[in-house]
């Protein structure tokens, strides 16, 4: 797979309108042996992969965190590099986009997210973009990264100032931005316009109703949804808002775990421990999750899983892009993004969480200091697992893995610990209530 | 109850055989190659120097980064765990257990009931490990057994700023280049490790009682600079390379 010819290869396919005319049938066809939300999920992706590749719709190229609703809006295909990084990792080459963007003089320190797709793009995997869209509030490195693609493209490239803390003033100015944003892109480019952004604000809010749902039937015990496959679907959480298929997708997968609880089929059926994941996960092939789950360890929820903005008005569009990306926990004073993962702790009742450590991400790891001390605080067992999402070669399995089960480890003790002590109380309570009903017996003869 | 810890290394593989919380015997060989022919190798000759065989062990746990290649072992339990409980054993009332082995170091953080409520690892890099030592013995044309002595004689304590191993390496080279004494480097190469132990162990807090085991605890000029770096003292029980591979048969008695 790692041969020279390999991307060149793989560019031909992606830029080829058979291949998602091909991949659209195979879906008609063989789609029924999937899983309802996996095919909406697959439809989707082919259909905009198909627009993206073969120019049908401009493309326009936003970092992680930037609402999708706007790209929808103005009818375009929103394309994320570092999402795309992520899918490179899981079909095996994100290996060679690393090397190809260091080879171009891209420091090692530098997320691998953002590496792969520059490297990427220097194999020609990457469609063409219209215009990128960055917002660096939470991710530094994607204002630097996609900037080069807009270099490359000579294409407009916009950066959204996001205030730091929310207030009246912020809302505003916050909204402006989004707004001239958006004019400028629709006078730019061709075939854009803001006459969608309405609808793509009401597929938003249809989705996130949907997508609460989903989030309160997997506040199950045991829990419905397997959390490593929940980590693969962060790209519609991040990409998806303002699209039909995001729509579909929740509603077939609220279906699937409402089938599943009353069937009581679960992916992991002995569920002893539950965990919250923080942060992503290794996109490779990676035997972390299968040691959790044989361990009977389940992952309950994840912090990239979390609803945190309001409902949107269609009429105040912008207002309601500008709020969302403002709510965002990961941003504005860390006490928001401490509020946030107790109440997913709460609302999820893990035994402990995990904080995924990838090489290279300040917004995250910059954090892991208060966020242990918190959770401590707490009596939650923390751990921190270093690690990179999309680099194997940056990380060592066996490590990981001793860090993993010795946690496991500890949630076990702990929990032996806390039912030897409720055994012992109980059996206080018994011998106090039997000595007190001696006492009474005795009063009574 | 005969019970077997075997404790299967990335340097070493250590096998210890337990009655009662007494270790009968206890054997350590390199892994090389083949680390589940190096643990049945140790484990008989373990057997066969306190006159027992394979049919008198009840349970065998295994630990170590090969503890899931050990055939016939009941479970594996991590080196965490297994260190936790031997040393916790020896040193009732235990609250911090530093491990320092040939490939990573750990500091384990205790409740004071045995109960692991903490710990931490070192990163993905040899710093701060055995390795860490034995690279740069072999720089020095030292034993690491005489680093000891060696951090005794020491005037004073070079200053070894990098903690990459390789570049660590090439400092000492200038080191030696320079004259200075081969006592002065011995004693800031285990400055740099014990204070990168103990930068580790401050994320978890350190607690007295501490508790030194792993192949490097046997190194008492690491000992004497993590005892001067974090102004406490440290314990290094009798057996303390045996410490994983006592506490996993601890394990297996009581599991
Ligand atoms: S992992 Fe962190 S640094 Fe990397 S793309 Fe995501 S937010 Fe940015
Ligand atoms: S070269 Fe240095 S940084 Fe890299 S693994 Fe070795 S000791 Fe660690």
């Amino acid at each position: 797979m790692r041969s020279g010819r390999f991307p060149a290869f793989l560019s031909t396919i992606l830029k080829n309108k058979l291949t998602y005319r091909v991949a659209s049938l195979a879906l008609r066809c063989f789609g029924g042996r999937m899983c309802p939300y996996q095919l909406a999920a697959a439809k989707g992706v082919i259909s905009e992969l198909g627009d993206a590749y073969s120019a049908r719709k401009p493309v326009i190229f936003a970092s992680a965190f930037v609402p999708t609703e706007i790209v929808y809006g103005l009818g375009a295909v929103p394309y994320l590099p570092e999402m795309w990084s992520g899918f490179a990792a899981a079909f095996g080459v994100s290996e060679r986009g690393i090397d190809e963007s260091e080879a171009k003089g891209y420091s090692q320190d530098l997320c691998s997210f953002h590496r792969c797709h520059l490297g990427l793009e220097e194999l020609s995997l990457l469609p063409r973009p219209s215009a990128i869209i960055v917002s660096p509030h939470l991710c530094d490195g994607g204002r630097r990264s996609l900037y080069a693609h807009s270099v490359s493209a000579g294409c407009p490239f916009y950066v959204i100032d996001v205030p730091y803390v929310m207030t009246d003033s912020s809302v505003r100015w916050l909204s402006l931005q989004v707004e001239r944003i958006c004019e400028d892109i629709s006078r730019r480019v061709p075939g854009l316009g803001l006459d969608r952004m309405g609808r793509a604000i009401e597929n938003s809010n249809r989705a996130r109703k949907i997508y609460l749902d989903v989030c309160q039937l997997r506040r199950n015990e045991p829990a419905p949804w397997s959390g490593s496959e929940a980590l693969n679907y962060v790209f519609a959480f991040l990409s998806g808002w303002g699209s039909e298929w995001l729509i579909e997708l929740y509603e077939s997968l609220a279906n699937v775990l409402k089938h599943r609880i009353e069937e009581s089929r679960y992916p992991v059926p002995q569920e002893r421990l539950r965990l919250l994941w923080l942060n992503l996960k290794p996109y490779y092939k990676s035997s972390l999750f299968e040691y959790l789950e044989r361990s009977g360890v389940s992952i309950a929820f994840e912090e990239y899983s979390y609803v945190y903005w309001p409902e949107m008005d269609e009429r105040r569009w912008a207002e309601g892009i500008a709020i969302k990306m403002l709510t965002n926990f990961g941003w504005g004073p860390i006490e928001r993004r401490l509020d946030a993962v107790w109440k997913m702790v709460s609302d999820y009742q893990v035994d402990g969480v995990v904080q995924f450590d990838q090489w290279g991400c300040r917004q995250s790891n910059g954090g892991g200091r208060v966020l242990a001390d918190f959770l401590r605080e707490k009596g939650i067992p923390f751990l921190e697992l270093d690690g990179d999402a999309v680099d194997p070669r940056n990380s060592s399995l066996a490590q990981a893995l001793t860090r993993l089960q010795a946690f496991v480890e500890v949630m076990d003790a702990r929990r032996q610990q806390a039912r030897g002590a409720h055994l012992l109380s109980s059996l206080t309570r018994i011998t106090q209530e039997r000595g007190r009903d001696q006492q009474d017996d005795h009063r009574w003869n | 109850m005969i019970t077997v810890g075997i404790d299967s290394g990335s340097r070493a593989t250590k096998v210890a055989v337990v009655s009662d919380g007494r270790i009968l015997a206890a054997v350590k060989a390199e892994t090389g190659r083949e680390p589940a022919l190096t643990a049945s190798l140790c484990l008989d000759d373990a057997l066969r120097n306190c006159g027992l065989s394979r049919q008198d062990v009840s349970s065998i746990i295994t630990t170590g980064y090969g503890r899931d290649l050990i055939p016939g072992r009941k479970r594996s339990v991590t080196e965490i765990t297994c260190h936790a409980r031997g040393a916790f054993e020896i040193v009732p009332g235990a609250k911090t257990v530093i491990d320092i082995g040939g490939q990573d170091s750990k500091v384990i953080r205790l409740d004071g009931t045995g109960l692991v409520i903490d710990f931490v690892m070192n990163d993905k890099c040899a710093a701060g490990t055995g390795r860490f030592l034995e690279v740069m013995a072999r720089r020095l044309e030292l034993d690491l057994k005489d680093f000891e002595s060696e951090w005794e004689d020491a005037r004073d304590a070079s200053k070894i700023s990098s903690i990459c191993t390789v570049f660590a390496e090439s400092e000492v080279v200038s080191l030696i280049s320079q004259g200075v004494p081969a006592s002065s480097v011995v004693r800031g190469l285990c400055d740099a490790i014990a204070s990168r132990i103990a930068s580790m162990g401050r994320r978890v807090g350190i607690e007295r009682p501490v508790v030194l085991t792993g192949g490097v605890s046997l190194n008492g000029g690491v000992r004497r600079s993590l005892e001067r770096i974090l102004g406490i003292e440290i314990i290094v029980p009798p057996m303390s390379v045996f410490m994983g591979a006592y506490g996993a048969a601890l394990i297996a008695s009581s599991s």
